[in-house]
């Protein structure tokens, strides 16, 4: 019995290390591809994005296209004209009420109600509930909240608000982790030399655009469109770090400098990791949110993407510190390519793969941080459409199920595949 | 070893500074003023609002700078914080980030105060009466504004309150004058080039910053703005329930997670293990808070007949039974907390027992053991099962933080008063004395529990150095 049990495991064991060996000239895609999870998990993602951006045409209260009195009208298209300027449009277009005109013919969308449009005859129906609706076409399908908001409509447009906060907050995290986690990897404690004159000047040039970009201009940044200014107080610290650059060449050439200073690249990092691991991240995530006065989807974005950069960091520096001692970058040195351009154009796009893990893993998490944070009411402002918010209202009243069943759905599923893809990822990068 | 643990202990200095700079940052961009928060409870009487914010600001030492130094422009005046309350502040700093010129706008508000006085101090005349009590508001909010429309308007809209009765505006006219040629003079005599100038102010140890830093060196952690008990009876009445809660789900999560693992371990690629790997791998997606949600829903309301627990709550819960009594009342009230906090818990330590058992398994002294005729239980439990023991026991490092950060949502759902819910009680009202002291102690626990699981390394593989081990 004892060998019959050995003999089994053991079976197995080669039979995998076989597979494993089939596919060892097999490019790291098609490993991913050969895993049956990771794959469906990828097409559901797609699923989602389309979902996500198409929202407006999945869940709108006014119709796709329509013939009203010989007319043609294509409101939903026409709304998007009027948003971005395209086209004119006056206040009773909005205020038209698009589900009681009679058409002659008419395509609405699939979920016939927006996130925000209140329908309180029917707050708090159920799916299976009978509901004061003139057709079934306007039925509530999942059910509605206490105000009479479709909750299908909610799953439809937080789908979008869950893909928008995890690509932008992953955007910014990857870009700082990349950069700080590539320069502590690649040139660790002493390769990172500098001048003096231009250690100073880079330092100077950075308090000064500090100074001016953000504290000079704190007053433009709170009034004005944020986005817009933090943008300018960016390209003032960038033009300052510039300008301080050129000038330090200008002064390396004209005195033949040569004495370096190391600059402890990979310590500083590794310090601003720990510190930021040392404090919960919930708490500090939470802490954070209170700072803001009103509550928007930019700053739950940006909060998000400034302090969750530590796992990207330290996956590409892992990386990096392996690729800097392979002899295609010794080769490269020799050949007399300067240290920033090996880094950026040879060794940081091959250390990219496991950065993918990272981000897929940390996709998972944003989606859960957002919800939890709207859950808790200082994520996202009561009125937008998210699986978070949802949840919340939900919570005066339990015996709605449905609002608390299917939102929370939406963000199980999409922690699952994150996951799930996440996890074929690394199976691919390792085997 | 000796050496190792000073050497990391010494470290957790500079770390417990940074993030008691961050701790405090934080509340210095933190919307919402200390002072009303403090003075929210206790009913003050509109007339003697001022007085008693004064009062209370000073017992706050709201009159101290914050740091130690100012970076500021020229300007600003080096004493911006003694202005009072907190919204005034606010519009005196963005007056001044839209002119410059902080003597006149000084002047202003002198005047605003002046004109302030002058209409209070009129007899209180049934025929004017309502007209100052109208335009009361007005200049209250004029004081908090800064664009100039806004003030304009509002000036024009006093001015026309005044006008409506002879008599007050015989009385009043010159101190409105002077009032509006003061603002005059604030948009005409602009001195913007200050903006850009940068000014370093020094204040020495009289800040507020050194003095919390220096109490809470001393062991006193403050007040508590919302009902001013200490804030280290408050964390120490929360942190029983939280203890409580964790350390039920943690040892829950590791009694049932070894057999789990190791089963499907031995077990490998069988459709038990496939199911229960898929069955983990769910779980440990799905989020707790809608777990809990949909627990409540389902088990406690009677709607469904599935009543059999109750939730918890501060009305269950009679504050004279000891904390025994207490907790045994409730108890029935726990199992579903509980169950939250453990199951996401238990499904990562079973997958990740699950791999470094199959790890084990497959190495060269299981086969020996199992040559050696040594039966299949002894082999599993004794040769692998101990070898891949290892990183479980530095898992619990990274458990123990992860759960407190867990146990937050789940005892804002199921209203415990622990940890959690003080923490969010304390950030939805601005109580920022206890915001800190959590934070620094949370910290203070996260990087105890990162040490420990460095040291458990060393104890538990001696292959580990830990002076020389590289560390990333």
């Amino acid at each position: 019995m004892k060998f019959f049990k050995k003999n089994n495991t053991q079976a197995v064991d080669v039979s995998e290390t076989r597979s494993g060996n089939a596919f060892q000239s097999s490019t790291g895609w098609q490993r991913f591809h050969s895993n049956r999870a990771a794959r469906w998990s990828l097409r559901i993602l797609f699923v989602l994005i389309f979902v996500g951006v198409f929202a407006d045409f999945l869940a709108n209260d006014k119709p796709i296209y329509c013939r009203i009195k010989g007319e043609t009208y294509f409101p939903i298209l026409k709304e998007y004209g009027i948003k971005f300027g395209w086209s004119k449009g006056d206040q009773a277009y909005f205020l038209r009420k698009w589900q009681q005109e009679d058409y002659e013919a008419v395509i609405f969308p699939l979920i016939t109600y927006n996130a925000q449009q209140t329908d309180t005859p029917n707050g708090y129906l159920g799916p299976f509930d009978k509901q004061n609706v003139s057709s079934w076409r306007f039925r509530h399908w999942l059910g509605a909240d206490h105000i009479g908001r479709d909750i299908a409509a909610i799953m439809v447009h937080g789908t979008r608000t869950a893909m928008l906060v995890s690509v932008v907050s992953m955007g910014i995290a990857t870009l700082i982790g990349l950069l700080l986690g590539s320069l502590a990897g690649f040139f660790g404690d002493d390769r990172l030399r500098v001048s003096k004159p231009r250690l100073l000047l880079n330092l100077a040039a950075l308090a000064l655009g500090l100074f001016y970009g953000f504290w000079v201009r704190s007053f433009a940044i709170s009034e004005g469109p944020v986005f817009l200014e933090l943008l300018k107080s960016l390209a003032i610290l960038i033009s300052a770090l510039l300008l301080a650059n050129l000038i330090s060449k200008a002064i390396e050439k004209r005195f033949l400098l040569s004495d370096n200073v190391p600059i402890p690249a990979d310590m500083l990092v590794n310090r601003a990791i720990e510190v930021l691991h040392a404090i919960p991240a919930l708490l500090l995530l939470l802490s954070a949110a209170a700072l803001i006065k009103k509550p928007s989807i930019i700053y739950i974005m940006a909060i998000i993407g400034l302090l969750r950069w530590t796992g990207i960091a330290r996956f590409i520096r892992a990386e990096l510190l392996r690729i800097r001692n392979l002899e295609y970058i010794e080769a490269a040195r020799a050949m007399g390519l300067s240290e920033w351009r090996i880094l950026f154009r040879h060794a940081l796009p091959n250390g990219l793969a496991p950065v993918l893990v990272a981000i897929a893993f940390g996709m998972a998490n944003t989606v859960l941080l957002e919800a939890f944070l709207s859950f808790l009411g200082i994520g996202l402002p009561p009125e937008s459409a998210s699986w978070g918010n949802a949840l919340q209202s939900a919570r005066s009243y339990p015996q709605a199920w449905w609002i608390t069943l299917f939102p929370g759905l939406g963000i199980f599923i999409t922690i699952t595949i994150f996951n799930l893809i996440g996890e074929g990822l690394s199976e691919s990068g390792t085997t | 070893m000796f050496q190792y643990l000073l050497k990391r202990l010494l470290l957790f200095l500079p770390m417990l500074l940074i993030i008691s700079f961050i701790a405090f940052g934080l509340n210095q961009c933190a919307p919402g003023d200390p002072v009303d928060t403090a003075l929210e409870g206790s009913g003050v009487r509109p007339s003697a609002y001022m007085r008693e914010y004064r009062q209370k600001a000073i017992a706050l030492e709201l009159d101290k700078p914050p740091f130690y130094f100012t970076l500021t422009t020229a300007a600003y005046p080096e004493t911006l914080y003694l202005i009072m309350p907190k919204r005034y502040r606010e519009a005196a700093g963005k007056l001044i980030a839209q002119h410059g010129n902080w003597p006149e706008i000084a002047a202003y508000f002198q005047q605003l105060q002046t004109f302030k006085s002058t209409l209070l101090g009129l007899p209180k005349d049934s025929s004017i009466k309502e007209q100052i009590t109208t335009s009361l508001p007005v200049l209250e909010q004029l004081m908090q504004m800064h664009e100039a429309s806004s003030i304009n308007s509002a000036l024009d809209s006093i001015s026309l309150f005044l006008s409506q009765s002879p008599l007050l505006l015989q009385q009043s006219a010159t101190a409105f004058e002077d009032l509006k040629q003061s603002y005059q003079r604030v948009s005409q005599k602009q001195s913007r080039w200050k903006l850009y100038v940068p000014a370093v102010y020094w204040h020495g140890t009289q800040n507020r910053y050194h003095r919390w830093l220096s109490d809470i060196l001393q062991g006193d952690f403050g007040k508590s703005l919302k009902d001013g008990q200490l804030v280290s009876t408050k964390i120490k009445d929360a942190i029983r329930w939280t203890l409580t809660l964790n350390i039920a789900a943690i040892l829950l999560a590791y009694l049932l997670s070894v057999p789990i693992g190791v089963y499907c371990a031995v077990n490998k690629g069988s459709k038990a293990d496939r199911l229960i790997s898929i069955f983990l791998f769910g779980l440990d997606s799905m989020p707790n808070f809608w777990m809990a949600s949909l627990l409540i829903i389902f088990f406690t309301s009677p709607e469904y007949g599935m009543e059999f627990f109750r939730v918890l709550g501060p009305h269950s819960l009679t504050s004279d039974a000891g904390f025994w009594e207490r907790l045994l009342g409730s108890v029935s009230g726990m199992v579903l907390p509980v169950f939250c906090l453990t199951y996401g818990t238990l499904a990562y330590i079973s997958r990740q027992i699950r791999s470094s058992v199959v790890a084990a398994l497959q190495q060269d002294y299981i086969r020996t053991a199992r040559a050696k005729g040594l039966s299949s239980r002894l082999v599993i439990w004794k040769h692998a099962f101990r070898n891949a023991l290892f990183p479980l026991i530095t898992l619990f490092a990274s458990v123990f933080p992860a759960a407190l950060a867990g146990s937050v949502v789940i005892e804002y759902i199921f209203s415990i008063p622990g940890m959690g819910q003080l923490m969010i009680k304390s950030i939805q009202g601005d109580d920022w004395p206890v915001i800190y002291t959590v934070m620094l102690l949370a910290s203070l626990l996260t990087m105890a529990g990162i040490l420990i699981a460095d040291l458990l390394y060393a104890l538990t593989d001696p292959r580990v150095n830990l002076n020389n081990r590289k560390r990333n």
